[in-house]
């Protein structure tokens, strides 16, 4: 009996194995495609906000459709969620968005071309560049009822930006020759911001967000200490006093943070009446974008940005489905592979790059051959599934700075080895590269582990150059261990990192193209280092980024950084790769959605409504 | 005894079906070059996350042929804003057995270029599909095998004399010797395993090649697992120390150190067995859990705890199912792993036997 | 009076034991090469000046013995320093240790009203398919790697609607009333505890299962069954109590092994618990905060311990005598 069950259950097991090995060839008949909605990268803006007088307060007026109040949006924040909700401590980008929530600055750009437009300020005016007189608006009011004026103005700025305290990269950033800006109040509306040379970042710097001074002055009086701990996440919701359209009403840790309309904001639609339109907006705190996904999958948040493969199923899915898929143009983020052209010695007198290396990597017909070996376009195709661009410049490709006039190249293995022949490296047995004196050209390559993107980027970056006879050891290491070599030890050959930039400001990329920069990863110099030993090109950078911020006109300006593009393309101490495609997915429940490719999708919060879908 | 524990296990039918599992993987992962139809690192870059080969035994006259494969042809769709992969109707690949492929060095030192299983040379045969970067999942999983599954072996040749020797002198010498050894196991033994091993993980200098890499994991997986198995080998010298033939060996005037290895060490060897077979599995796990943080075996280099951290992505795992197998095979292997263990410890439980 | 002697003598014992615990984990997190800063670093609009605050704020300048004792000082009186974004350390952890023991509590319970029964179960069938299948099928929960099987459970939760993706409560928590709240935390919490369940519950049956064997192997269970008490009245009345009093030692343990277990299924699933937050602060080389719920979890464990050796002195009396 046993006997006879077991040969039954290994016939079929057996038919099965024969089942699985017998296909027929058939060919597919071809499928009509199903409905695709195009996604185009146009933008379209209603007009912008307008000040407006009613009943001696100056409110700010939408321009954009009159909507329906009520509802609530669900996002999410990838990673721990905010650490803190004061927005002069914040030290990330996710707690100076929410913080930016609660908090309104005095100006914020406009969605369409950068521009400087009105917010929590009603105006400003200029003649020479030096001094700016900011209007504030009368009749508007912290959430506690207390008018905001120039004296919240006049103390944010001298006892907290200035004074240094909390996160001083404002304050860092508005030093001009030493010295600090003077803000003095005018009359209770009005201020005025001094400097002595025109600075043009210097409108965009001084737009911060704006501390009530009855609330943070007895805390500035306590010390830095008392004050890095103020307006924490631990705080209770009803103590924040703010300005923002939003106001904290519960934070989670690790599960989410929940804010609630302000109803009594200074901002109205066109019949008048006060924004914001959603009463609540949540942000759910995920770990990772693979949570991120399933919570988009199962309904539980609103919006979401997708990358590379992960946007095809949604977008074979969108005409059919409840949201839908914008596209946002270039991200602001740009890809590299940085090459350590430190020639310097450490404290024990060893150099921080063996010197047999040092001599390829100085040579720029080395970084060039490098550069025409990289298979951008099978990047692009292979890790971004074809949605980035090849990228050759520092500015990214959404940089309203961006010197159209570096074109790039296709990958040519052809012309990388006559670079590498004619600049005296020579090939051996096998095909591998040796330099004059003899030596296999081999180095390491690092990149942060745990990040798929990049670690697939280095498993190509490795076989490109091996195409080219090099042995590249391919190391992804922990993240803190990689940026200690790149600020402190500066013990690698050759890096491939990410680092986002302004698309509005190449000003803000001071501290990595300067030569005292703190990010100045390719030549990165100690405090001790006070030797000037800077290379021909970067002494050029230094006095490029001196003297661009210093112009007035945009034309003087966009010459100055045509220049250092054009430099580090030439130089190539930074061999550029590619920059994602920003795609973000809404629910077609939410109107006035107006994306830019400045500021993404939920800038204007204020405005944007819940209807039925 | 190693016949009394294969008697056992061949009377066991789940013990068998899982100890031929596991010799057939370890049979494969052997003779891994020989098998794989690709290198570990074969790439081809217009496969990248291709899927899998199919194969036909009845072509499309509907006649029976030679196993044939033909290749994929990417395009990309600019309004779906997908790779799209076709089959190439216009060329079959016969899958050829025996022949000629890539070279290598079978059982690392003899040159050869023979395969199981190719195809000609511009055809590609990906019997599992390909990952990102267009290399073949079949041939990754035997290379990546390797690694997981002894990784496990090596992490115990480390712990185990360690173990021995710690537990055995604390266990022999008694007092404060062993109170003072006690604590300190138990002290490592009160850290939370998983926690310690990922901050070991964690701290590993970067600079190190990945063979280097491999050894330390090895290590700081003995590491975390010693104390534990040193406890219990202390418990059982205790009692052993007071059997006959130790206090002869002890009159006959062997050094501590000797009767400790020669007499004391070799009574517990039961119980060792055992620990093997069950902490086996406990590792491969722990190499996966490991590299699903990025803390274990890196890129390029395969693993299948590696291998599977490309799977955890939804939508690989919707639309790209074969990259889920390395998954399952660590699902088979430590499945396999516990049966034997639960089999040989109903062996070697001397308690068990009398009744 | 003399067990509360010995529990004391047990309570005293641990401290060494702790203050061990704090030496090894301490050293093993500042011999790294990794530098706590590095995140900061990397931002750019962060200025020398701050990072060197920050640099002296942590004691970073100093040898290590001296940031040990620095370390231990301030744990003892109970302050656990603030972790590298400037948030207090003890309040971190205060916010996911009663997410983590809510977690571990209804996986151990579960395990052990599914696995002790079970077990007794497999060594009354001893032998038998029965006990074969048993041992098989729990085997299967034991191989999967628990962060792939989180994953599979996440995605049945989306395909299915029927759950929700990860965390502990929904958004709308605070609007609910008392019985709304419960339902929506057991809801969270259904397939968390599923995989750990599933996980954990291979290793208690066997425990059970050899436990049971072992005493009903015993002389005086012998004796009992010679006397002609029915098997039943043996295994229940008599063999039973001494089977179960050794898993008693076992809760500790399991204590801290689900508590290593959870990391990557809190993490997966995204519960604020202890496991996920440890797991990022690692990553990120947080010294303050993995120190911290390095100890807390030491903590947990020897607690653990001593609980169930308390227990064993109040159920066992042979115990009660040897103390």
């Amino acid at each position: 009996m046993k006997r006879i069950l077991y040969i039954i259950l290994s016939i079929i097991f057996l038919t099965i194995c024969l089942k699985a090995c017998i296909k027929r060839d058939i060919p597919p008949k071809e499928r009509l495609n199903n409905r695709i909605l195009k996604t185009d990268v146009t933008f379209k803006f209603p007009q912008e906000s307008r000040n407006v007088v009613l009943g001696g307060v100056d409110y700010l007026q939408s321009q954009a459709p009159v909507g329906k109040f009520g509802g609530e949006m669900v996002v999410s924040t990838i990673g721990e969620g905010p650490k803190t909700f004061n927005p002069f401590t914040s030290k990330d980008a996710v707690s100076s968005s929410m913080s930016g929530l609660m908090f309104d600055s005095l100006f914020t750009i406009s969605p369409n071309d950068g521009k400087v437009i009105p917010k929590l300020a009603k105006s400003y005016e200029t003649k020479d560049g030096k001094k700016y007189i900011v209007h504030l608006r009368q009749g508007i009011k912290w959430s506690d009822g207390k008018p905001i004026t120039a004296d919240d103005v006049v103390f944010t700025w001298n006892k907290i930006i200035l004074a240094g305290l909390g996160n001083t990269s404002t304050r860092d950033a508005v030093v001009i020759d030493g010295k600090l800006p003077k803000v003095t109040k005018i009359d209770n509306y009005t201020v005025k911001f001094e400097i002595l040379k025109p600075f043009s970042p210097f409108i965009r710097l001084i737009s911060v967000q704006i501390a009530p001074k009855h609330i943070f002055e007895p805390v500035t009086k306590q010390g830095a200490r008392a004050f890095d701990m103020f307006y924490s996440t631990n705080t209770k919701p009803d103590n924040f006093v703010t300005s923002g359209a939003f106001r904290l009403k519960e934070y989670k840790a690790a599960q989410r943070v929940v804010f609630e309309r302000n109803s009594d904001y200074y901002m109205l639609n066109k019949k008048n009446q006060k924004l914001p339109y959603l009463d609540k907006i949540i942000y759910l705190i995920v770990g990772d974008l693979n949570n991120e996904i399933l919570k988009f999958e199962g309904h539980e948040i609103d919006v979401i940005s997708l990358r590379g493969s992960n946007v095809a199923p949604y977008k074979i899915k969108e005409a059919d489905s409840d949201y839908k898929i914008y596209n946002l143009g270039a991200d602001t983020g740009t890809m590299f592979v940085a090459i350590n052209l430190n020639p310097r010695r450490n404290s024990e007198n060893k150099f921080y790059v063996d010197p047999k290396k040092q001599y390829w990597f100085s040579d720029k017909d080395f970084r060039t051959a490098i550069d025409y070996a990289l298979d951008r376009k099978n990047m692009v195709q292979n890790i971004a599934n074809g949605l980035a661009k090849p990228l050759f410049t520092a500015e990214s490709l959404n940089s309203i700075f961006l010197n159209t006039k570096i074109k790039g190249h296709e990958r040519n293995l052809k012309k990388a080895k006559e670079v590498l022949i004619n600049a005296g490296f020579k090939y051996g047995n096998n095909k591998k590269l040796y330099d004059k004196f003899g030596n296999r050209v081999e180095f390491d390559l690092y990149t942060n582990a745990g990040n798929t993107e990049r670690e697939a980027i280095g498993v190509m970056v490795k076989q490109d150059l091996e195409d080219l006879g090099m042995r590249v050891n391919f190391k992804p290491v922990e993240f803190n261990t990689l940026v200690n070599k790149m600020t402190t030890t500066f013990d690698w050959d050759m890096i491939i990192m990410g680092l986002t930039g302004s698309p509005l400001e190449p000003h803000d990329g001071l501290n990595v193209w300067h030569s005292k920069g703190s990010l100045h990863l390719f030549n990165q110099r100690t405090e001790d280092d006070k030797k000037d030993d800077r290379f021909t090109f970067e002494k050029r950078l230094d006095e490029i980024f001196e003297s661009a911020a210093l112009q007035t006109t945009f034309a003087s300006r966009k010459k100055l950084y045509d220049e250092y593009q054009q430099i580090v393309y030439d130089e190539k101490p930074f061999i550029y790769l590619y920059s994602p495609v920003r795609m973000v997915a809404v629910r077609k429940k939410f109107r006035n959605i107006y994306p830019s490719q400045l500021l993404g999708i939920t800038y204007n919060i204020e405005e944007i409504y819940k209807d039925k879908y | 005894m190693i016949k009394d524990i294969f008697e056992g296990i061949l009377k066991d039918k789940f013990a068998t079906i899982a100890l031929i599992v596991l010799i057939f993987i370890y049979f494969c992962l052997f003779f891994a070059e020989f098998i794989a139809p690709y290198s570990m690192n074969y790439t081809d870059r217009q496969l990248s996350y291709v899927p899998p080969s199919p194969i036909f035994t009845i072509d499309e006259n509907g006649k029976l042929s030679k196993p044939y494969t033909y290749n994929y042809k990417r395009t990309y769709d600019e309004e779906l804003m997908q790779t799209v992969f076709k089959l190439d109707r216009s060329k079959k690949y016969y899958l050829k057995f025996f022949a000629r492929g890539e070279e290598y060095s079978f059982l690392w030192f003899i040159p050869m270029d023979r395969h199981l299983i190719t195809v000609d040379n511009d055809g590609r045969l990906y019997l599992l599909g390909g990952d990102i970067n267009g290399r073949d999942v079949f041939s990754r999983l035997l290379f990546g095998g390797r690694i997981s599954m002894t990784i496990g072996f090596l992490a115990l040749f480390v712990l185990f004399p360690i173990g021995l020797l710690y537990g055995g002198i604390s266990g022999y010498f008694g007092g404060k010797i062993d109170m003072f050894m006690m604590r300190f196991a138990e002290a490592v033994m009160s850290i939370p395993s998983f926690y310690l091993l990922i901050i070991l993980a964690a701290v590993l200098p970067s600079n190190m090649t990945s063979s280097q890499r491999l050894t330390l994991i090895v290590v700081i997986l003995a590491l975390i697992g010693w104390a534990g198995f040193a406890r219990v080998v202390r418990g059982m010298v205790l009692s052993i120390k007071n059997q006959d033939f130790v206090k002869s060996a002890k009159m006959a005037g062997s050094s501590d150190l000797r009767i400790i290895i020669k007499e004391v060490l070799p009574q517990t060897t039961s119980y060792v067995i055992v620990a093997m077979t069950l902490s086996v599995p406990g590792y491969i796990l722990s190499e996966s859990g490991l590299s699903f943080l990025g803390l274990g075996i890196q890129q390029p280099d395969a693993s299948w705890g590696n291998m599977l951290k490309e799977a955890q992505e939804y939508i690989n795992i919707l639309y790209r199912p074969w990259l889920l197998t390395p998954g399952f095979l660590i699902f088979v292997a430590v499945l396999s792993f516990n049966l034997i263990g639960d089999t040989i410890r109903d062996i070697l439980d001397p308690k068990s036997k009398t009744r | 009076m003399q067990i509360l002697f010995y529990i004391l003598k047990r309570i005293l014992q641990t401290i060494p034991l702790l203050i061990l615990v704090s030496i090894i984990s301490f050293f093993i997190i500042r011999l790294s090469p990794v530098d706590p800063l590095a995140e900061l670093k990397l931002n750019p609009s962060i200025s020398k000046e701050t990072l060197k605050a920050e640099q002296q704020r942590l004691g970073l300048d100093k040898p290590l013995p001296i940031q040990y004792l620095l370390w231990a000082k301030s744990f003892v009186k109970g302050d656990l320093g603030v972790t590298t974004t400037g948030e207090k350390v003890s309040v971190k952890l205060a916010e996911r240790i009663p997410n983590t023991l809510l977690l571990t509590i209804i996986v151990i319970f579960l395990t052990w009203s599914v696995g002790v029964p079970l077990g007794i179960l497999a060594a009354i069938k001893w032998k038998t398919p029965f006990d074969r299948i048993l041992t098989v099928l729990t085997s299967i929960g034991m191989a999967i790697p628990s962060f792939f099987f989180a994953i599979l459970m996440l995605i049945f939760a989306v395909k299915s609607g029927w759950f929700p993706v990860g965390g502990l409560t929904s958004y709308n928590y605070d609007d609910m009333n008392f019985i709304q709240k419960f339902f929506d935390i057991a809801h969270h919490l259904f397939l968390p505890v599923t995989v750990l369940f599933t996980l954990s519950l291979a290793g208690l049956q066997r425990q059970m299962r050899a436990n049971l064997l072992d005493v009903l192997d015993s002389d005086y269970v012998k004796f009992a069954r010679a006397k002609g008490l029915s098997e039943n009245k043996v295994i229940f009345k008599h063999a039973l109590r001494n089977a179960v009093n050794p898993m008693i030692t076992l809760l500790g343990f399991e204590f801290s092994s689900l508590l290593s277990g959870a990391a990557l299924t809190e993490f997966v699933f995204q519960y604020p618990g202890l496991g996920r937050l440890i797991l990022e602060a690692v990553l990120k080389s947080d010294i303050n905060l993995v120190m911290a719920s390095l100890m807390i979890g030491a903590v947990m464990l020897v607690v653990g311990n001593l609980i169930a050796d308390i227990l064993l002195i109040l159920t066992d009396p042979r115990i009660r005598a040897k103390a």
